[in-house]
């Protein structure tokens, strides 16, 4: 990697760095926004719709407001006629959009649908009063079950004029007619998953702060994308966005809950300016699991044919999705990536899709790390049952179709121009991790014994860094103080993922400098350019393109002073350690400290520039295996190992990588074993609490293993990303994993999740 | 997630807990390791006017051998019975349930006589008391009484004390001779409630016939479950005679109605119930047999 070898080398990219932001976390100090704390601030807390669907007949607010304490109660004919106008930047304001009123107009049409807005003195006042508002409720027949809700009466959006939001087929199913009947093996089946959820440790939560004095805007944000939410709110309000400043210091998780500005927060900031004091709204765990989104919760028509040595001949996909009542964003283009990207990192000669997104009575559609990872569930699961009905080994159905790089770039039949993966090579790094003939013999003798144990195999691939539209670009700029001091200025949006390590670790090597002069200022949009936050897979090589750009700009007048103070050529100059030298004779040099103060003191060097991504995608594949022990009287799932082999370039830092992977495949590992966001009939939530929402903790998950193979793309550094790939590839690995240890039984797995009784119910079938 | 307003009380002795509760009425709470009760109060489930927080009463705590069986203070942390040397060889089945408690923060906070008074079915000393025919003692102004657990666990989340009772200690009978003890659960996840279990002891004469055994049930009904009839059946046989899994079947028949929830059907948690009480038994009897 040429482009990262500065004159001193790579010295800290690659490396097992410390992360610079673990210091204050691990240690209580970091600030989220619940420990922004103004003064004078109010509490804001929602009054949530406990019904699924019903005519609001009137609000009555007069107990809440005599309470006291208690400043404002808002309704919607108070914040709703304060709307401007409300697109997303990423997505762009001619794209379609479900509506979103701010709080709920004349019906209610999810429980825990904002129907009020609270403002008191603290929060506990706050919550006291919202028992206090009166709403009459006349409740109107819901729509719960989306595999119900096309040919429902009830409509839940009734000027939509329909419960289907959107559908899309390229090709039609019956188009493959003929390839079906003639293929010697057929593998059909329809499979779904459950709603589950992102459940960041941190809530949703904003304190907004108007100046009526200066008529400037600060809103605190825990959010991935500070610079979105800042022109959001600009265009919500009708507000110069020059006025609107937002401020993101620590965020505890987003998983992609926090890209887009949802219902609560347009509340918030409509209510800000009005309330004369600094305003407060800390989501809690309830409203979390009730109102911040869930994701998921899909089911498609699946097909596959196979020829007589078990070549995929067409591969077909008509999926369904529910996105409940207000999706954010319109979901039609998520949900075709599904299509999309069905056949994965196979040899698939031909396929299509069909997609249809659907509105019920349920929370919203929000993303999800992986939004898409449905496409991987449907193709692994399909290829295991395949492969049983075949009487081939899993693993070698996988290797028989599986994409060689001297087929590279391949473009699969739904438009997908892969390059730069290795799938073949993860896959048998991953098989070799496990040794995957002696599991065999292993699970063999086990079964004698009666014990059951499987193991699941699941490859996909990922365009992750979007380039383009406003994903396609990102800023930075890099300053030396006179004090030596180097700090880089990013969009940030880091949730936990490292941002700050990254351009710090990236910074001191294209600059030569040492990491521990390096500082990095994230998350301000005042002293910031606009970037779009960490949503895609993008921060990795994003980030990396912004510093790469602005180093080169700053290196070259570095070495321009230095040489004229060291009086040799610019050639002769060589940068390391924070200081430039003489290439010939490193003794003689001047630190960057006395650069910066030559150059001009006191306002030192620096320099701004912007990377534009030169790729519309960077590919990214990798393999997950698993195995596990099924106890076949209670159902419960063991996972004995785990390892996850992949292939995002060349790591920045693997501590990140394998942090980001471990990550993501936990959350895979919880949306098929534990979690599930699950509605009874009447469209009441029925997990609400980390009582019924069941989170994998350490003790549920065992160490994951990580293998590496390292495809340079074509973007900076060749880095890929590799934020979103752990939650596409667990899901099929484990259902694998089970379907595998259960085979003796002639079971097969198309449903999830598989808690102890779903699997106890499939033993019993 | 913000509780209600309420007053906070905290007497230092059982009488003046005993008579608050009594001046207090209805609309008072004991308020002893705020496991279960905090987050009630958080979520609004729960609403009390008053908390009475017995946590610096020092009567409350304590482990001792008293009249033959080993009482332990209500305020007693489950960290403490973790701990405790006299309660591993004198209530083994106490000691051994212990660990199941959900995680060892909770049990560091959470106390003997907390669980207990808040009778949750799928909690283990509700069934372990009921199991071993503890014995609850309760102050009130109106003075001193004892509870049986046969008669103390009255339905969900409800006992038998009266609104101005205080639940102040436990005393468990001490098993001698060759006796096993063993609890199987299980529960979703490491430390969560279990979705069914079992609490079993079995004591055995000298040539290995079941002189008696207790068969203690968690998270199988409205309240901790003991199957008595099956007790009096498996009694006098010699253990090696009986089977396990039979054992399971039998309980599980006995059982008069199963709760259903998101985690499991009435038929799952019997399924499953069978399988712990006839690991329980395995374990207990072979405790039993070789010491």
């Amino acid at each position: 990697m040429t482009e990262r070898a500065a004159d001193g080398g790579a010295r800290y990219a690659g490396a097992r760095v410390h992360r610079v932001e673990d210091d204050r976390l691990l240690t209580g100090r970091g600030t989220f926004v619940d420990d922004v704390s103004l003064p004078g601030m109010l509490h804001a807390c929602f009054v949530r719709s406990p019904i699924a669907r019903a005519a609001i007949q009137r609000i009555d607010t007069s107990a809440a407001l005599a309470l006291p304490g208690v400043r404002f109660v808002f309704t919607a004919a108070d914040l709703n006629p304060g709307v401007r106008e409300q697109w997303h930047t990423t997505i762009g304001k001619e794209m379609p959009e479900t509506p979103r009123p701010p709080l709920a107009e004349g019906e209610v049409r999810f429980v825990g649908d904002p129907v009020a807005l609270v403002v008191a003195e603290s929060r506990y006042l706050a919550e006291d009063a919202a028992e206090l508002v009166e709403v009459d409720y006349e409740p109107l027949p819901a729509v719960v079950d989306y595999t119900e809700a096309e040919h429902a009466k009830a409509l839940v959006h009734e000027s939509h004029g329909s419960n289907v939001i959107a559908q899309l087929t390229t090709v039609p199913a019956s188009a493959f007619d003929e390839v079906f009947a003639s293929a010697a093996h057929v593998a059909s089946e329809t499979i779904y998953q459950q709603a589950y959820a992102p459940v960041p440790i941190e809530g949703r939560g904003l304190v907004v702060d108007y100046s009526s004095v200066t008529g400037d805007l600060t809103i605190h944000a825990s959010t991935q994308t500070p610079h979105e939410v800042r022109l959001f709110c600009s265009r919500l309000l009708g507000m110069p966005e020059e006025r609107v400043r937002v401020v993101t210091r620590d965020t505890g998780g987003g998983f992609g809950q926090k890209v887009m500005v949802q219902r609560d927060e347009m509340c918030l900031m409509l209510a800000g300016p009005v309330v004369g004091a600094p305003l407060k709204w800390v989501e809690d765990r309830r409203e979390n699991l009730l109102a911040a989104g869930k994701s998921r919760q899909e089911h498609a028509a699946v097909k596959m044919a196979f020829d007589a040595d078990g070549a995929i001949q067409a591969a077909y996909i008509d999926f369904v999705q529910d996105c409940g009542a207000y999706p954010t964003p319109w979901p039609l283009f998520p949900a075709a990536a599904v299509g999309t990207f069905f056949p994965g990192p196979y040899r698939v000669p031909r396929g299509g899709f069909a997609v249809k997104t659907l509105y019920t009575n349920t929370v919203g559609r929000a993303p999800y790390r992986g939004p898409w990872q449905f496409e991987s569930l449907a193709r692994e699961v399909l290829l295991d049952i395949a492969a049983r009905q075949m009487h081939v080994d899993p693993a070698e159905l996988r290797r028989r179709n599986l994409l060689r790089r001297d087929e590279l770039p391949y473009k699969n039949p739904n438009g997908m121009n892969y390059d730069n993966i290795s799938p073949l090579e993860t896959f048998e790094q991953a098989l070799a991790m496990l040794d995957y003939a002696k599991f065999r013999a292993e699970q063999a003798e086990a079964r004698s014994a009666g014990r059951y144990l499987g193991v699941g195999l699941a490859n996909y691939v990922e365009a992750s860094t979007p380039g383009y539209g406003v994903y396609g670009t990102e800023p930075a700029t890099i300053r030396i103080a006179p004090t030596g001091r180097i700090t880089v200025y990013v969009a940030g949006g880091s949730s936990g993922n490292s941002i700050e390590t990254t351009v710090v670790q990236l910074t001191a090597d294209a600059l030569g400098a040492k990491i521990e002069d390096v500082d990095t200022v994230q998350g301000d949009t005042a002293v910031t350019g606009f970037g779009a936050g960490t949503a895609g897979s993008r921060s990795g090589s994003m980030t990396a393109g912004a510093v790469r750009e602005t180093a080169a700009v700053l290196r070259e007048r570095i070495l321009a002073i230095a040489a004229h103070e060291l009086g040799v050529a610019i050639e002769d100059i060589e940068l390391a350690d924070s200081r430039a030298s003489v290439r010939a004779k490193p003794a003689v040099g001047v630190s960057f400290k006395d650069l910066a103060a030559l150059a001009d003191a006191p306002a030192g060097l620096e320099a701004s520039a912007r990377y534009t991504a030169n790729s519309p995608s960077i590919w990214v594949n990798a393999t997950h295996v698993c195995t596990c022990e099924v106890d076949v009287a209670t159902g419960r799932v063991q996972l004995l190992r785990y390892i996850v082999s992949e292939d995002c370039g060349p790591m920045i830092n693997p501590n990140v990588v394998e942090g980001q992977i471990a990550g993501g495949t936990v959350q895979g590992i919880g949306g098929v074993l534990f979690e599930h966001l699950a509605y009874d009939d009447d469209g009441n939530p029925v997990a609400t609490t980390f009582m019924d929402y069941l989170l994998p903790t350490a003790a549920e998950v065992p160490a994951i293993e990580f293998g590496h193979i390292e495809t340079p793309s074509p973007g900076p550094g060749g880095y890929k990303g590799v934020g979103e790939g752990g939650a596409i590839g667990a899901p099929p690995a484990v259902v694998n994993a089970v379907a595998d240890a259960l085979s003796p039984f002639g079971v097969k797995i198309t449903r999830l999740p598989l808690g102890p009784s779903q699997i106890v119910a499939l033993l019993d079938r | 997630m913000k509780p209600a307003p309420f007053e906070y009380h905290a007497p230092n002795t059982v009488a003046d807990a005993a008579n608050l509760l009594a001046e207090l009425g209805d609309g008072a709470k004991v308020l002893s390791g705020g496991q279960s009760l905090v987050p009630m109060l958080a979520l609004r489930l729960a609403v009390f006017e008053h908390l009475v927080d017995i946590g610096r009463i020092a009567e409350l705590s304590g482990i001792e051998r008293r009249n033959g069986a080993l009482w332990i203070g209500a305020g007693t942390t489950q960290a403490t019975v973790e701990a405790s040397a006299l309660v591993a060889s004198e209530v083994p089945l106490l000691a051994v349930a212990t660990p199941l408690i959900g995680h060892f923060q909770i049990r560091s906070r959470g106390t003997l006589g907390g669980s207990i008074a808040h009778a949750d079915p799928a909690a283990e000393y509700p069934a372990v008391a009921l199991a071993l025919d503890a014995t609850m003692e309760v102050v009130s102004p109106r003075g001193r009484r004892t509870i049986e657990a046969r008669d103390f666990f009255a339905g969900l989340w409800s006992t038998s004390m009266e609104p101005d009772e205080l639940l102040v200690g436990v005393s468990f009978p001490i098993w001698g001779g060759r006796s096993g003890f063993a609890v199987e659960e299980f529960a979703r996840r490491h430390g969560d409630f279990a979705i069914a279990g079992a609490a079993i002891g079995i004591e055995l004469d000298a040539v290995d016939r079941i002189r008696r055994c207790t068969l203690g049930l968690i998270g199988l009904g409205s309240t901790p479950e003991r199957a008595r009839t099956v007790e009096a059946e498996l009694a006098g046989r010699p253990v090696t005679d009986v089977e396990p899994d039979e054992v399971g079947r039998l309980v599980m028949a006995a059982l008069p109605s199963v709760p259903s929830d998101l985690h499991g059907s009435a038929a799952y948690r019997k399924r499953v119930g069978a399988a712990m009480v006839a690991r329980a038994w395995t374990t207990a009897a072979a405790e039993a047999r070789h010491g």
